[in-house]
């Protein structure tokens, strides 16, 4: 393999299949976003309209309300995934045979597709016969009147539960990995010198933390911004439109009301977005390696 | 030295356990709530599928534990209309056949990425890495055009060239990482006992990085198996795959039938546990491209 020529050789195939899979349908839809396009009208693209798929998602309501619940579903999963993951990690972080039995449990969550995730939750959470619902209302009596999934604000944080249901424990394991690293003899000294749990915590581990806290905070953001497979099997988009994620609404508007310009345009706007949070995901993890 | 010092670090503990010691039993029983509540959040989802698909019609509407267990729904998700065993095999193939064609070309590039640098390498590495983010509605939207103007829409070569879009730079990636870690030194040592560059290849360094190969191919074959929006949009007759057929079997003219949800649900998951299982020391590294280990 010391040839000149073999290196380019045994990469073309990889980079030929991702620049058709990936690149072309990037350059695709950038330039589909800049033209008029139909299918109901026409097989094909129409005439060229300048940044008007772009300007007009600006005047579509439908448009401003997605971004605002993804805005909000991302916010609300991503911190309860984090805060949720964190409470998990420092309950399973010593080293036990308990511990090692909740930790192989707590892969499984992540490995249960989103389809059945959105299902399943949708089932938990039925005000009639739903296991969740019942214990929820059980522990909670102030909740006894809420259909969870009928109320724009619960059915919000029902599909970022379902989210987090998933996440949470896969960012304990990544946060147990890195709390393995804390030297115990760093918070026993503190301990010695009178420090409270709470302040060992916020003092150390939670600093300590940062890095991971960082990577799971990006990665689990630009998940986030892409989700779209629970919204269709547990809430369809509602109640109203108020579980419409940008992902959703990009569907809808390309595959149900076959508008091709618009949807690109919606797209490319998603991927720049992504791109930004991308980017800095990227730079940590180089950095990281290097 | 050490004799004079040991029993002052035992009397230390001692003070601290006894300081302690009321806590410890309050720490105590509020780690075995944590515990209690961890499992029932993880696990009842699951649990409650696994149940349900046992239960008839009737009984999925109950928050009934104990009842005389049916495998009814098995039977019914596999007869006429629902006919799951195709969606099985289609799913089976999409899978396989992404995973056969991303391992060795991911192999290869890994490979070359790890082993040489030059003019743009850094740039290709990082473009190859940032293909993962692009999200999947932007590749469909073209992919469903250009099929039907050559005739792939419905058919499982167009979803495994979809699915390429998300395994292959995973898998290069991947691969890369368990390669960067094997030192040259051991190719070097093949090479001057006498070896030539494709043997060393085949012989030395993808028999060693073998078992990261077998992580990045599991790891594979459950995002095309859990894959969602492109079988939806594709695949929508002769080559519907599993999760599509789930969400239609769900959603029959009934509404949700949750006891065929269920059934349906256990053959969605019920494979990809095991496999979690098999590659779980690996999970957190596979899922964070290796930036947690």
């Amino acid at each position: 393999m010391r040839g000149k020529y073999s290196k380019f050789i045994m990469l073309s195939p990889a980079i030929l299949v991702l620049l058709i899979t990936t690149t072309y349908p990037l350059i695709y839809a950038l330039v589909i976003s800049l033209r008029n396009w139909q299918l109901t009208r026409s097989p094909e693209p129409g005439d060229w309209v300048g940044l008007d798929n772009y300007i007009q998602a600006f005047s579509d309501s439908n448009f401003i309300n997605s971004v605002q619940v993804t805005f909000l579903f991302t916010l609300l999963s991503v911190s309860l995934s984090i805060g949720i993951g964190l409470a998990i990690a420092l309950l399973v972080q010593k080293k036990s045979l308990v511990n090692t039995i909740l930790k192989t449990l707590l892969i499984f969550p992540f490995a249960v597709s989103p389809t059945l995730k959105g299902f399943s939750w949708r089932f938990m959470l039925n005000s009639d016969y739903g296991l969740f619902d019942h214990l929820v209302k059980a522990v909670f009596p102030f909740t006894k009147d809420i259909i969870w999934l009928s109320d724009p604000f619960w059915a919000m944080f029902g599909l970022a539960m379902s989210e987090t249901w998933g996440w949470a424990p896969l960012i304990a394991l990544m946060f147990v990995g890195a709390l393995g690293t804390i030297s115990p003899e760093i918070t026993e000294a503190a301990r010695l010198d009178g420090a409270s749990g709470y302040q060992v915590f916020y003092h150390i581990t939670l600093p300590l933390l940062r890095p991971v806290i960082l990577i799971a905070l990006l990665l689990k953001t630009i998940f986030s911004l892409k989700m779209f497979d629970q919204v269709v099997t547990m809430t369809g988009g509602g109640p109203g439109n108020s579980t419409q994620t940008f992902n959703y609404f990009i569907y809808q508007v390309g595959f149900t009301n076959l508008d091709m310009g618009y949807a690109s345009a919606l797209a490319i706007m998603l991927v720049v977005f992504l791109s930004i949070i991308a980017y800095l995901y990227v730079k940590l993890l180089l950095g990281k390696q290097a | 030295m050490n004799v004079a010092v040991k029993p002052v670090e035992k009397f230390r503990s001692n003070v601290a356990v006894n300081r302690f010691r009321g806590k410890d039993l309050l720490a105590g029983t509020g780690y075995w709530v944590g515990v209690v509540l961890l499992l029932g959040f993880i696990l009842l989802p699951i649990f409650w599928i696994a149940l349900t698909s046992f239960k008839t019609y009737q009984q999925a509407f109950t928050l009934d534990v104990f009842f005389q267990p049916i495998l009814d729904n098995y039977k019914t998700i596999f007869d006429d209309p629902l006919t799951f065993g195709p969606k099985i095999v289609n799913s089976l193939v999409v899978g396989v056949g992404t995973v056969l064609i991303a391992i060795p070309l991911g192999m290869m590039a890994a490979y070359a990425f790890s082993r040489f640098h030059f003019r743009g390498s850094n740039v290709l590495l990082v473009w190859v890495l940032a293909t993962q983010f692009i999200p999947p509605v932007v590749i469909i939207i073209p992919f469903f055009n250009l099929f039907r103007t050559i005739g792939l829409v419905d058919t499982l070569i167009g979803l495994i060239i979809l699915d390429l879009s998300i395994v292959l730079p995973y898998v290069t990636w991947m691969v890369k990482g368990y390669i960067d870690s094997l030192p040259v030194e051991v190719e070097e040592a093949a090479l001057v006992d006498g070896c030539t560059d494709i043997g060393i290849l085949w012989r030395i360094t993808f028999p060693l990085v073998m078992p990261g190969v077998i992580v990045a191919a599991v790891f594979g074959f459950i995002a095309c198996w859990n894959e969602f929006l492109f079988a939806l949009i594709i695949g929508n007759r002769d080559a519907q795959t599993l999760q599509v057929g789930f969400y239609q079997t769900a959603s029959g003219p009934k509404g949700i039938q949750w006891e065929l949800m269920s059934a349906t649900g256990m053959i969605v998951m019920v494979p990809i546990l095991i496999l979690s299982l098999l590659i779980r020391k690996h999970f957190v590294g596979g899922l964070t491209m290796g930036a947690v280990k």
